[in-house]
């Protein structure tokens, strides 16, 4: 019964959400099928958040050709994140098979990334440390790169889960927490 | 802020003012009779003796203070402490009592909390008239409606309320008992319903009993406010969930205070494997095995009851787990699993409590939720509102779970002489909705083959069992002791430890 409501709001608030990003798109100028054309690309450092050797998450620098419209550019950095650390001794924290279906960023600050993929699909096995790491490197890497996003939630094939691995409640949009994060 | 600042300055005033007199009316059943009065810091005092001899009791002096009586029932208070003493409950007051001249003044909170216990009188103070009010308890009756019907396969039992009211729930084998605090006034004796679950609903004193069909239906409970009504949600418990928990206990309800049921959660199970060692140890696996024995280490040692939330390979949803804590009203809940990290050599054990969003965003969002739906029985889809009050569930219970998940976790750095990864808090499904003390331990980190090697072994294994039978052991002596239901120097270390 509790997902049946939560999927529909979920939904709901999707479609609105699309329809405002869309809406704001197009005040701006003509949407086209390629936003990179439309948005002005420019050259920007992101920080990428992987794990550190001392458990917390840490940020990676990569300079990324990103659209201004942080709509686009949100997708661009989740998909950045998932491709890994350029350092081979840094570990992947979500499985490797993880896609990102879509990243949009909502007028409150709210940001929905939906995940999918084999594993997550079919239940992920792992640890609370791990899953809270995967979890938080998203809402961490999300927040840092984008001053207007507040708080990610995540999705998992583009509706509301329980968890990723059985721990980490998802039902509600994560806020970043500082005492994950090196200093 | 500036609009009141005139009130500020005014009320100010009439404090200052009526600072000066001394003397009070105390109007009592008996009559009216002028009683001293003092103030320190900002607080009324009043003269002990005075007031005790208006309503027919007395106060004489003892060996540690003072000690009020009236009708064969004694309060013990002095100077030095802000608690006083009636029976075996403790009278909160905001400043300690007063001796001026020899004579006690106690604060307003004493003389509420003595005079309710001893005679079941209500005292109230006018503090613009300097009045003290004493008068026999008014006891609200509170009007009791009952609905009950069927919608999607819930059956929904609402009892609306016409003013707040305390109660208990106890559920017996086919039938579940609100138990009122206050009178009730019940709109009949008895009732038969033509539903798939509730046959039958009785009013006898002020206990509502709801006789279920069949004794396998669960059910959820909640309150709602504005108006005030209590929803009994009646369902079918899910397949495999009908032989959960396995260890049954005659439900007998504990009404004393204190920690008398504890549910142990042992992480996973079924297809949900959880985290898995280099060498093939799966968490579902080490989290049962460690918890069984757990259960009768702490049943032997502490005579508490102990529910396990399963018993074997079998997969329980996360909300049932702590479903299964609430229905059984259990005191405390420890949910137990085995860590994963991708980081190589990630070691020791941690424990945690929930973290929740900030709590008035959350109440605030009940309440829009709750507005938009009227005033109507919630309705089928009131799923929203529902979610919400479930993430309330364990807000007020933080503070205990923070006290025993640092219980937990210095226990575990102690026997197993590990780093502390300390306490920590984290949105952990299980945790969420339950009403008790709740946390979750990680015992060590299954990805380290090290740690992965230990935990098969039978002495680790008692090492770590002892350790949180220990934590729990502590934690239940602290809170018992704070709450009373123990005397601080009553042998605390002895109930500490596991013997």
């Amino acid at each position: 019964m509790i997902s049946f409501g939560q999927r529909s709001t979920i939904s709901r608030f999707a479609i609105v959400g699309l329809l405002l990003v869309a809406l704001a798109c197009k005040r701006q100028q003509p949407l086209s099928g390629n936003l990179n054309v439309e948005n002005k690309v420019a050259m920007r450092t992101v920080s990428l958040y992987y794990e550190s050797p001392e458990l917390l998450l840490a940020p990676e620098r990569r300079n990324l050709p990103l659209p201004e419209n942080p709509a686009a550019a949100l997708d661009l950095v989740m998909r950045e994140l998932l491709k890994g650390s350029v350092n081979a001794a840094v570990s992947r924290l979500l499985p490797a098979d993880t896609i990102v279906r879509g990243a949009f960023l909502l007028p409150d600050g709210t940001v929905f990334v939906d995940l999918g993929g084999p594993t997550l699909t079919q239940g992920w096995s792992t640890g609370s440390h791990q899953e809270l790491m995967a979890i938080y490197s998203v809402v961490q890497t999300v927040t840092a790169n984008f001053p207007d996003a507040k708080r990610v939630r995540v999705l998992v094939n583009g509706e509301p889960a329980e968890t990723l691995a059985g721990h980490v409640s998802l039902s509600r949009a994560l806020t970043p927490v500082p005492s994950m994060v090196v200093r | 802020m500036k609009r009141f600042l005139p009130l500020l300055i005014l009320a100010a005033a009439s404090i200052l003012l009526a600072q000066a007199p001394n003397q009070a009316t105390l109007r009592a059943p008996t009559g009216d009779r002028q009683v001293t009065i003092t103030h320190v810091n900002g607080q009324t005092l009043f003269a002990a003796d005075e007031i005790m001899a208006g309503v027919g009791g007395s106060v004489s002096p003892d060996a540690t203070g003072f000690k009020a009586s009236l009708n064969n029932t004694n309060a013990a208070f002095g100077p030095d402490s802000r608690f006083g003493v009636v029976r075996d409950e403790l009278i909160e007051m905001p400043i300690a009592p007063a001796i001026i001249e020899g004579r006690p003044y106690v604060p307003l909170q004493f003389l509420q909390g003595f005079l309710n216990k001893a005679a079941d009188l209500e005292v109230v103070w006018d503090p613009v008239g300097r009045v003290l009010n004493v008068r026999p308890t008014q006891h609200t009756i509170i009007g009791v409606q009952l609905s009950v019907a069927n919608i999607q396969g819930i059956s929904k039992v609402v009892v609306s309320l016409s003013g707040p009211a305390d109660y208990t729930i106890i559920k017996e084998q086919s039938a579940y008992t609100i138990g009122f605090k206050t009178q009730i006034r019940a709109p009949f004796a008895a009732q038969t319903y033509d539903d798939p679950y509730v046959a039958k609903a009785a009013f006898s004193g002020r206990d509502l009993r709801l006789d279920l069909r069949t004794p396998d239906a669960g059910a959820d409970a909640y309150k709602l406010e504005n108006p005030f009504r209590i929803v009994l949600d009646f369902h079918k418990v899910a397949p495999g969930a009908a032989t959960l928990p396995s260890i049954v206990i005659p439900s007998k309800p504990v009404d004393t205070p204190g920690i008398h049921t504890i549910v142990i959660d042992p992480g996973h199970g079924g297809k949900e494997v959880g985290a898995i060692g280099p060498d093939g140890l799966m968490e579902k696996d080490a989290t049962l095995t460690l918890c069984r024995k757990l259960a009768d280490n702490l049943e032997t040692k502490l005579r508490t009851r102990v529910i396990l939330t399963r018993t074997d390979d079998s997969v329980v949803p996360l909300d049932q787990r702590t479903a299964i804590a609430n229905q059984y009203k259990a005191d405390l809940f420890l949910s137990v699993h085995m860590n994963a990290a991708v980081v190589k050599g990630a070691h020791g054990s941690e424990t945690y409590f929930l973290s929740l969003e900030a709590s008035d965003e959350l109440a605030k969002k009940a309440a829009e939720v709750e507005n938009a739906a009227g005033k109507a029985v919630p309705a089928a889809g009131s799923s929203d509102l529902k979610l919400i009050l479930w993430d309330l569930a364990q807000q007020e219970y933080l503070a205990e779970s923070s006290r025993f998940a640092q219980a937990v976790q210095e226990e575990m750095n102690r026997a197993t002489g590990v780093q502390n990864r300390g306490v920590k808090q984290a949105p952990f499904k299980v945790l969420v909705g339950a009403t008790m003390p709740a946390a979750l331990v990680e015992i060590g980190f299954i990805t380290n083959p090290e740690e992965e090697a230990k935990l098969k072994k039978d002495d680790f294994q008692k090492l770590v069992i002892d350790a949180l039978t220990t934590a729990i052991a502590r934690y239940k002596t602290d809170y018992e002791t704070r709450i009373g239901v123990i005397r601080p120097s009553a042998g605390a270390e002895k109930r500490a430890g596991t013997e």
